[in-house]
């Protein structure tokens, strides 16, 4: 049986402390939000993100156009007409329920070499932002989400 | 049965000082530490919202901690230096574990010594001797081999044994 190493017995003497009280609360807090009745009362679709491209009632509708409000165009006409045909429904009406970031993965790209001769470590993430619509007047819930690929370079200062 | 939002508390009950403990190698302050830790653990919600909704398993969470952090880290790095000379003045007592016996020299000694240790060892030492995580599971979290892990580990050990037999040496010295 191997001896312990008497620096981890000496580690053992030390405790990593509790989050504050006040934080510890306001995660808890956080917490029942995220479990309460308007975070599992609404019905996402079912479905992978591009099943929401099906029209299936104005929220659908209402989504894309307040989705094409955030889509940045160098002509403003494409996006007026696309607001004048689905005049009717304004944006005003969908309501953002929710929005997230999540990791899906991360893969080590290993080191790659800058211009200044210094050394960077590169790690590629594949995120998933996802947000959650809904219509008032139907009540339908629409999940709109992005798939976004990010290479994160840190410096390497020691092994 | 047991909601998610009472299992989640107890998790957090449980695993909240090793999660604060990981997330300041990743900050300037505590409190920045606290803002990764809570900000994991909301990700950690909706991640696990088609999972049954159970408590995530720590080395995903030492990866989004991670995550979060590198993120942070890229935003803010101009503030930095300005932000560490207010952390001085105000914050000098800003430690990061807390020994157990009162008037531990060894434990105080060593406590220094891990918050000096550069984030590659610390990571792995923070994982796996509080985080209770296996080398396997510590190389999965930090994308390295599981040997190259248990290197990081071995070495950083030696490094706070250096550190110990060098700050007795000073005090022994200086007595």
């Amino acid at each position: 049986m191997q001896a312990p190493n008497p620096i981890e017995e000496i580690l053992a003497r030390l405790m990593p402390p509790a989050l504050s009280q006040s934080r510890q609360f306001e995660i808890e807090e956080m917490i029942d939000e995220l479990a309460g009745p308007d975070a599992t009362t609404h019905a996402p679709l079912p479905s992978p993100w591009w099943r929401s491209r099906m029209l299936i009632g104005s929220g659908i509708a209402a989504a894309l156009a307040t989705l094409c409000a955030f889509i940045p165009s160098k002509s403003n006409t494409p996006i007026a007409q696309t607001t004048h045909n689905l005049s009717p429904i304004s944006s005003s009406e969908m309501v953002l329920i929710s929005e997230s970031d999540r990791i899906e993965s991360m893969t080590d790209e290993g080191w790659q070499d800058e211009a200044d001769g210094s050394a960077m470590h590169a790690l590629r993430v594949n995120a998933v932002g996802q947000n959650s619509l809904r219509d008032e007047e139907s009540g339908m819930v629409v999940q709109i989400s992005e798939l976004r690929e990010e290479l994160l370079l840190t410096p390497i200062s020691a092994f | 049965m047991n909601c998610p939002a009472s299992s989640w508390k107890h998790w957090l009950a449980e695993n909240g000082p090793r999660l604060l403990l990981f997330a300041r190698g990743w900050s300037n302050s505590r409190q920045d530490a606290e803002d990764l830790v809570q900000e994991a653990i909301l990700r950690m919600w909706h991640h696990q919202a088609d999972k049954g909704a159970t408590p995530p398993d720590l080395p995903l969470v030492f990866s989004t901690i991670r995550f979060c952090g590198l993120n942070h880290h890229r935003s803010e790095s101009r503030r930095r230096k300005r932000e560490e000379s207010v952390i001085y003045l105000n914050d000098f007592q800003d430690v990061w574990l807390d020994p157990v016996l009162e008037e531990d020299e060894e434990a105080v000694i060593l406590r220094h010594a891990v918050q000096q240790l550069s984030q590659k060892l610390r990571e792995v030492v923070v994982m796996k001797f509080w985080g209770g995580l296996t080398f396997l599971q510590i190389s999965e979290t930090l994308a390295i081999s599981p040997n190259t892990a248990a290197s990081r580990y071995r070495y950083a050990l030696e490094q706070l044994a250096q550190e110990l037999r060098r700050m007795k040496e000073d005090r022994h010295a200086s007595a």
